[in-house]
């Protein structure tokens, strides 16, 4: 038995030995970085256009893998927090926020100056996704707002005009209506929606309502506008049936999981719109050739879009740390940018590559031809990216909004509670943060104490230091409305 | 095999059991003991991976109770600790699932060949039954589905096998993997999926049925769940003296019993509108009063019982008749609306994206899951072992089938049911993490979010360890209090 035991003991070993000298990182003289991405044709091209680049840099050969086994965010934090995650790392949504608040992303900012990759080599209003505090933590792989797409033939086929380039709220309904009433007539098995989903976010900036105010200090969602928003949103819904509920989205859903049920939906003509990037074509342009348009979300007062980006950041403990940066510099290159006009997974993240003409008028596209052209100019124009405060993570905003509303579409809570328990669930989730974190205590005050005085400055009617302003939406509105001081203004 | 053991001197036969322990002691220190340890000492400080780990060095700070107190303050903690035990609730139903599948397990093992062409006669009857819905105009995925799969395979195999396949489909779920569970009753409960393709049609008739006699059903369903509760109460009242008067019953026993009617009209005052000190002092004094005129009654064989003699029937009981009455109540307090949703048609349930199915939906696979799984085995061996000569009694006595059960087989199961109850409540308590996760990522509005599944958003999403500690340490206090219950009371029913 002892002999068994140990002969089992020593096998094992040897086997953990093995795997570990089969390692790709072990068998090969080259560096191996590995890149959390998704694994598709796309990232397979982006490899390859990597490894031509770093040959034509005359640069050391690297070996660029990807893992898409640890995508999944709390995998990544987990990995990452414990000392082992992947060397490159995609950061989606509120990963851009958490992880760096970590420390497990690499401060880049002398790199970026050193190799070229600063936030000057992409859109100016892309810069609060990857820059913290004034320190740079990664780049864009792709750059963009969301619109609403149109399938013309769906609003052929019912003999309803399609919508403006730019829309209020009552046109919106309107037409939804209008489009509902003739999609549905009486009978109708599968009910045919006008949109996927409005953005509450863009609405309600709409209205000059941000979820914070200038210095992130506090939630404003309990604000009537939201309130005003949310009772919309909830009409659309739960009336108008102008877009799906949680639960008709859920039908709908079908066997199809993710967002291809949306894009399914779209092109059989259930949605008249979806509201999405410019990456859709990736998943459109395969299922058919379909006469497309894009246009701004409807929106009253002050026209907003919502601007964001697939960050690509470097893991802080890297053990190649040179290898992983470069990957940032390839971002900027011609090879990348080109190969990202081409397959169109979003606006290139260097701008100039957006003006090419197999960008913007894809001969093997034509039914696109125009779409691109609008994507470009409302990055330019109106994108602005989403509202963060350093009090609040982002993951939570989203799940108590997103709860709410919910509820609040469910008919268990009216729109001004909904707005309410918002406000208040965050103020308190703020009031948390600070209480626990002395340092996050003294930014707070000091940002509170910024506030009054911007308080005090726009009650007087006086305009204020955009420097004094943390909010992209805040510094947007204020620079468009002329209430920021003349030297900071652009 | 005494030699064997005994080679080699004492010392050395220690160290080589040691080697042997060591690397599951090691692995249970490292991945059970040291976390079980760090995560107590964690939930007293202000951890929060933002701040405390390997980039960031920030001293940890002592928070004292700051964590619990937060936790109990917070509408988030409220609402998914109901959510855990509301899923709760349908562990009676699992137990009574559970039991079922047992005794018909029993039964078809020993008599196999008598039953045979019961058996055929069954799987010819359902088959036929799906192919006449099939015509009638019921979609053909979910006919297919339910009957000709379900009913011929497992019936026909089962009279071939004489039991075997049953033992192994009702035990199916238990060797299942639990996420490919999951998935699988996701695309079950799709809004367009079989069980919706089979209900469809069933909810439509039942519609035009209520629609033809709106009346009889505004006050019959109502009437007919008050009659059914109150005949239950009366049962449970009458049994609750008679108990007493054997001295089967001691005084705790006889006031928990009179407690769990306290629940269901205490629920129903409330939704009737009434203040909830009149929702829950009401019941309350209706209790005093029933105690006291119960226990003032003189026994008819003197006072010689403890006084939680028969305690752990009551409880096992509880499980049961709780819900059973809450849903009666349910009846009773919204039956009346049930011509006005006819009147538009009763639609098949949006199991997992409505807020009011969803939590339902997980109850019932919870069911599926639970009905064959170890409980099941538990039944099984505690059916093995009840004395023949009990049921031979019966039999000479003229007992009927029921009366066996009642007077035999449920007393003689106590406490095996009681066990079942108390460790399905404990993994009651825990679960609900992979079904959230997979099925509904705790959604929708948050309805199906439980307690383990909290503890793992604000672990690992939002980052406070120290919090999701504490959250886990309350779960423990709960899981460890009812443990303690069935030390105390699930060992004495063992024994008596």
């Amino acid at each position: 038995m002892k002999r068994s035991f140990l002969i089992s003991v020593a096998l094992l070993s040897l086997a953990s030995a093995l795997l570990y000298w089969t390692v790709p990182g072990k068998r090969t003289d080259i560096p191996v970085i590995y890149w959390v991405t998704q694994d598709d044709e796309n990232k397979r091209a982006t490899v390859a256009a990597f490894q031509q680049w770093m040959a034509d840099e005359h640069l050391p050969p690297v070996e660029l893998r990807i893992d898409n086994t640890n995508q999944e965010p709390t995998k990544k934090l987990v990995q990452g927090l414990s000392g082992v995650g992947s060397d490159i790392m995609d950061l989606y949504g509120y990963e851009a926020d958490l992880f760096p608040a970590t420390g497990m992303i690499q401060d880049v900012t002398e790199d970026a100056k050193r190799l070229g990759f600063s936030p000057a080599a992409t859109y100016p209003a892309l810069a609060p996704d990857f820059i913290i505090n004034g320190r740079q933590f990664g780049f864009p792989r792709n750059a963009g707002v969301s619109l609403n797409w149109i399938n013309r033939g769906t609003f052929a086929k019912y003999h309803v005009p399609e919508p403006p380039m730019r829309w209020t709220m009552d046109e919106f309904e309107a037409l939804g209506k209008k489009f509902v009433a003739a999609a549905n007539p009486p009978g109708t098995r599968e009910r045919i929606y006008f949109t996927n989903l409005v953005p509450r976010e863009q609405l309600r900036r709409g209205l000059g309502l941000a979820n914070y105010n200038e210095t992130s200090t506090r939630c404003t969602l309990d604000d009537p506008r939201n309130v005003q928003i949310l009772e919309r949103v909830r009409r659309w819904t739960v009336e108008d049936h102008l877009i799906p509920s949680r639960e008709e989205g859920e039908a709908m859903a079908a066997d199809i999981s993710g967002d291809g049920s949306m894009f399914s939906h779209f092109t059989s003509g259930r949605f008249a719109m979806i509201y999405v990037g410019q990456w859709a074509l990736i998943i459109l342009r395969p299922r058919g050739t379909f006469q497309l348009r894009a246009v701004e979300p409807a929106i009253d007062g002050f026209v907003n879009t919502d601007m964001g980006g697939g960050a690509v950041s470097v893991y802080a403990r890297s053990k190649h740390l040179e290898e992983s940066v470069r990957f940032l510099q390839f971002l900027t290159s011609p090879h990348f940018n080109n190969l990202i006009a081409r397959i169109a997974d979003g606006l290139p993240p260097v701008p100039k590559y957006a003006e090419t003409e197999e960008f913007l008028r894809p001969a093997a596209h034509p039914n696109e031809w125009g779409t691109a052209a609008v994507f470009a100019e409302e990055a330019r124009t109106t994108g602005i990216t989403m509202s963060k405060s350093p009090f609040v993570l982002q993951s939570i905003l989203y799940r108590v909004e997103k709860e709410l509303t919910e509820t609040m579409v469910s008919g268990r809570m009216t729109a001004a509670e909904a707005a309410k328990a918002m406000g208040d669930r965050l103020n308190a989730e703020i009031q948390l943060r600070i209480d626990h974190d002395p340092a996050l205590r003294k930014l707070y005050d000091q940002r509170v104490a910024i506030q009054r005085q911007i308080d005090a400055r726009r009650a007087a009617g006086k305009p204020v230091p955009a420097a004094w302003i943390n909010d992209p939406f805040h510094l947007a509105y204020y620079r468009a409305h002329g209430w920021l001081e003349k030297e900071a203004t652009p | 095999m005494s030699g064997l053991g005994q080679r080699g001197s004492p010392r050395r036969r220690l160290v080589s059991g040691i080697a042997f322990l060591l690397p599951n002691i090691l692995g249970f220190a490292a991945f059970t003991l040291v976390p079980l340890v760090m995560s107590f000492g964690i939930a007293f400080t202000d951890w929060d991976t933002l701040r405390h780990n390997i980039f960031r060095h920030e001293t940890l700070r002592f928070v004292g109770f700051e964590n619990f107190s937060w936790l109990f303050h917070h509408p988030d903690f409220l609402h998914y600790l109901s959510n855990t035990f509301f899923l709760m609730l349908g562990l009676p139903f699992a137990i009574a699932g559970s039991l079922g599948a047992a005794l018909l397990l029993t039964r078809v093992s020993h008599r196999p060949v008598a039953r045979r062409g019961a058996f055929i006669f069954a799987t010819l009857f359902l088959t036929g039954s799906g192919l006449l819905l099939r015509l009638g105009g019921m979609s053909q995925v979910g006919v297919w589905f339910i009957f000709g799969v379900l009913a011929a395979v497992s019936l026909v195999a089962g009279v071939l096998t004489g039991g075997s396949v049953y033992r192994t489909l009702f035990y199916l779920p238990n060797f299942t993997a639990g996420v490919a569970t999951f998935v699988l009753w996701k695309k079950l409960y799709n809004p367009s999926g079989p069980i919706n393709a089979a209900l469809g049609p069933v909810l439509d008739g039942f519609a035009s049925v209520v629609r033809s006699a709106p009346g009889l059903f505004s006050w019959g369903v109502p009437l007919a769940c008050g009659v059914v509760a109150t005949a239950l109460t009366l049962w449970q009242l009458w049994r609750l003296r008679q108990h007493w008067d054997d001295a089967t019953a001691g005084t705790v026993s006889v006031v928990t019993g009179l407690l769990m009617l306290a629940v269901p009209v205490g629920l129903q005052l409330h939704w009737f509108g009434l203040s909830a000190v009149t929702a829950v002092g009401g019941p309350l004094g209706v209790v005093l009063i029933g105690a006291v005129l119960i226990l003032k009654r003189p026994r008819r064989w003197g006072p010689v019982c403890a006084r939680d003699a028969g305690l752990s029937a009551e409880i096992a009981l509880a499980l049961g008749l709780v819900p059973l009455l809450t849903l009666l109540a349910v009846g009773v307090t919204w039956g009346s609306q049930l011509p006005a949703l006819a009147a538009v048609g009763l639609p098949a349930p949006n199991w997992l994206g409505d807020y009011d199915w969803a939590k339902p939906a997980i109850m019932i696979m919870g069911l599926w899951a639970a009905i064959g799984s170890n409980n099941m085995i538990l039944y099984l061996a505690g059916l093995s072992n009840i004395p023949p000569e009990l049921y031979e009694a019966a039999d000479m006595d003229g007992a009927s089938p029921l009366q066996r059960f009642w007077h035999i087989t449920w007393p003689q199961l106590a406490p095996v049911t009681f066990f079942i109850g108390v460790m399905g409540v404990i993994y009651g308590l825990q679960g609900g993490f992979e079904m959230a996760r997979v099925m509904t990522k705790g959604g929708p509005a948050g309805s199906t979010t439980t307690l383990s599944y909290f503890i793992y958003i604000e672990g690992f999403e939002t980052g406070r360890l120290g919090y999701a500690s504490a959250a886990a340490w309350v779960l423990f206090a709960l899981v460890f209090i009812l443990s303690l219950l069935n030390f105390r009371f699930g060992n004495r029913s063992a024994n008596d």
